[in-house]
């Protein structure tokens, strides 16, 4: 019996390494070098990951990827979380990229949707961070993964400091699948701080130039927080948070949160909730969170990534945060965002678009954004199994079926109901079902939310809870009531948002109790980035943008 | 500049008998300033006295303000609005702030 060899990805590999042999000393590779190192071991046809999320990026192995010419590197499957570098679009312009799955491109995706518009950018899918991952497990395992870490050892052991964030999501199924993985560092030491990916896993280190691009993604100036936001934050307050008691959640990116965030200790602690609410976090180290920590308001938060200058008072909280043997802050994006979908009672977050289903996007024709993680945690679970308060006080509310899981997870929507430049946050229908963007993604719409997942939408006019609204037609009366005066707003019957008020479904803050004469930024507990420096008791190094001292 | 009055049916308001007046905001881009005085000779009525600097948006704010006054009791009164371009977001929170100041117990 003539046996078919089963071992070719290795052999291959080890044809691919040998390519690369004179180019290494041990597994460290000079930084010149590198134009040569991915010509050596990239084939036309790989799956290749670059990684880079919207904090941290292999910006060096980026910039030498868009170097080369597109003969050599030709036929690419590209597989990575988010297109945030112009080097990412060079890709693409030289016509390397045969085909490209990824989550989001929230800074490129104006170059994004103008690749679409010429047939240069060909969509797998977009997906959500941890639906990739699983994919690098499945179906898109890279055969070379470019990677970032802080700093390695002479071994080849490497270090990622607070932004572990998915490097282990990218590693671990290429190592174990006869990929390659090349790490750029920013630093080789010869004794690291702490080993967050082993040598063995990894095939080359090249000390990078330059350190590795950080984006200080999670940052919101209190400065900047408006009254509108602060009256939001008091009727989420009251409506939710203590309503159906949170004691676990994530927040969003966004002043609307970090209005709630600054509330906390000043609003939050006059209603008696601190050690009630908000306990367990699974968040980035938001700087607005540090007055709401230094009051005792936090258990604990888990972080699916690191934030630019919280180094210092993550690793001096490490009953907070949790931190490595060296001391210092540790991230985890596939396990954070694992826990954000399982074992939090609540999400909240914020989008550009609502319909009048409740769906959500920040697509347009105009910017092709994508997801990121959002719709990981802003979903119902149906694999929990686990009781809360407030998981089961939701599920009561959206009066389950014999047949239907018990509990529901609070998804919350918080939107103001315009942008800048009076552009109505509702619509009728989303730009994201635009058939051109439709067509380029299988007929499948990217929303980022689904309306039915959505439990709860709070507007400055009040909170919808849609989770008891018990027909599509009632939910959209529900959206309309709290729509304002967007053209969605005013096709709203007064009769059904009176009937649905009486019925608690729409609450105005009056309904609530909140005093809209209160909402006033002497309510936050800090005014500026310099306060936040002071509640941390100078732990906090804020990035200089944000520094106007 | 746009300048427009109208009077909206809305149940009584009740206040402290110590306060003529109170006032929300301030007149500055996006943003604007509203009076609510007392007008005892329309107790079932409001009427709103609008002057904008963003003309052109006349059914919006009727449609705001008409609103206002029938999710709240400010029948009695006259609401004068100096604006420079809030938004609707703006405007009701405003009108809500200038009642709640107008109404509760405190100086």
């Amino acid at each position: 019996m003539s046996a078919q060899p089963r071992d070719l990805r290795r052999r291959n590999k080890a044809a691919r390494i040998s390519r690369a042999s004179g180019l290494a000393s041990g597994k460290l590779v000079p930084h010149e070098r590198t134009a040569d190192l991915l010509r050596a071991v990239i084939e036309p046809g790989d799956i290749l990951c670059l990684e880079g999320d919207n904090q941290k990026q292999a910006d060096f192995l980026a910039a030498q990827l868009a170097s080369l010419d597109a003969s050599t590197m030709r036929d690419i499957h590209l597989v990575m979380s988010c297109i945030t570098l112009p080097e990412h679009i060079e890709l693409f312009k030289k016509g390397m990229i045969r085909k490209v799955d990824f989550c989001y491109a929230g800074p490129q995706g104006g170059a994004v949707a103008d690749l679409l518009a010429s047939g240069k950018f060909p969509i797998g899918a977009i997906h959500t961070y941890n639906e990739i991952y699983a994919r690098y497990y499945i179906d898109l395992t890279p055969r070379v993964a470019l990677i970032a870490a802080a700093k390695a050892d002479r071994a080849g052991n490497l270090f990622l400091a607070a932004n572990t964030e998915e490097t282990p999501a990218i590693v671990e199924p290429t190592a174990f699948y006869d990929g390659i993985v090349i790490a750029q560092v920013n630093e080789i030491v010869d004794v690291l701080p702490r080993i967050d990916i082993p040598t063995d896993q990894v095939d080359f280190v090249i000390g990078a130039p330059y350190p590795m691009h950080l984006t200080a993604l999670f940052t919101r100036d209190p400065a900047a927080i408006t009254d509108v936001q602060i009256l939001m934050a008091m009727v989420a307050i009251q409506g939710i948070y203590k309503e159906y008691e949170v004691e676990s959640l994530n927040h969003g990116i966004g002043f609307n949160t970090a209005a709630i965030e600054l509330l906390l200790p000043t609003y939050g602690e006059e209603l008696g909730l601190k050690g009630k609410i908000c306990k367990y976090w699974m968040v980035n180290p938001l700087p607005t969170m540090i007055p709401a920590i230094e009051s005792g308001w936090v258990e604990t938060v888990f972080s699916v990534g690191g934030e630019v200058g919280m180094e210092r008072y993550t690793a001096a909280r490490p009953d907070i945060y949790f931190t490595g043997r060296d001391g210092s802050f540790h991230s985890n994006r596939p396990m954070g965002q694992l826990a954000g979908h399982y074992a939090l009672d609540m999400f909240l977050g914020a989008s550009l678009q609502v319909d009048i289903h409740g769906n959500s996007s920040t697509v347009s024709k105009k910017r092709i954004t994508g997801f990121g993680g959002a719709p990981n945690m802003g979903c119902q679970p149906m694999g929990r199994r686990h009781p809360t308060k407030a998981w089961l006080k939701a599920g009561r509310e959206a009066n389950p079926g014999p047949g239907s899981i018990p509990g529901r997870k609070l998804v919350v929507q918080m939107v103001e109901t315009f942008q800048a430049g009076r552009v109505p946050t509702f619509v009728e229908s989303l730009d994201a079902q635009d058939p051109s963007i439709k067509a380029a993604m299988q007929g499948v719409a990217p929303v980022m939310i689904y309306g039915d997942d959505v439990t709860h939408l709070v507007t400055e006019e009040g909170i919808a809870n849609l989770g008891a609204c018990h027909t599509p037609e009632e939910r959209t009366a529900a959206i309309r009531g709290v729509a304002g005066y967007t053209p969605v707003g005013l096709k709203r019957s007064s009769a059904d948002t009176a009937s649905l008020r009486e019925r608690g479904i729409i609450k105005l803050p009056e309904d609530l109790g909140v005093s809209p004469a209160r909402a006033n930024r002497s309510l936050l507990a800090a005014q500026e980035i310099k306060d936040l420096v002071r509640w941390s008791g100078g732990l906090y190094d804020p990035p200089a943008q944000f520094v106007d001292w | 500049m746009e300048k427009f009055q109208q009077s909206f049916p809305s149940k009584p308001v009740a206040w402290p008998a110590s306060k003529k007046w109170a006032l929300s905001g301030v007149v500055g881009s996006g943003n604007l300033e509203v009076l609510i005085e007392p007008n005892a000779a329309a107790p079932a009525s409001v009427s709103y006295a609008v002057e904008t600097s963003f003309p052109g948006y006349k059914d919006s704010w009727l449609a705001a303000l008409g609103d206002f006054a029938s999710h709240y009791a400010v029948g009695g009164t006259t609401i004068t609005i100096h604006d420079q371009g809030a938004s609707p977001i703006v405007i009701t929170m405003r009108l809500r702030q200038a009642l709640d100041l107008l109404t509760s117990a405190k100086p």
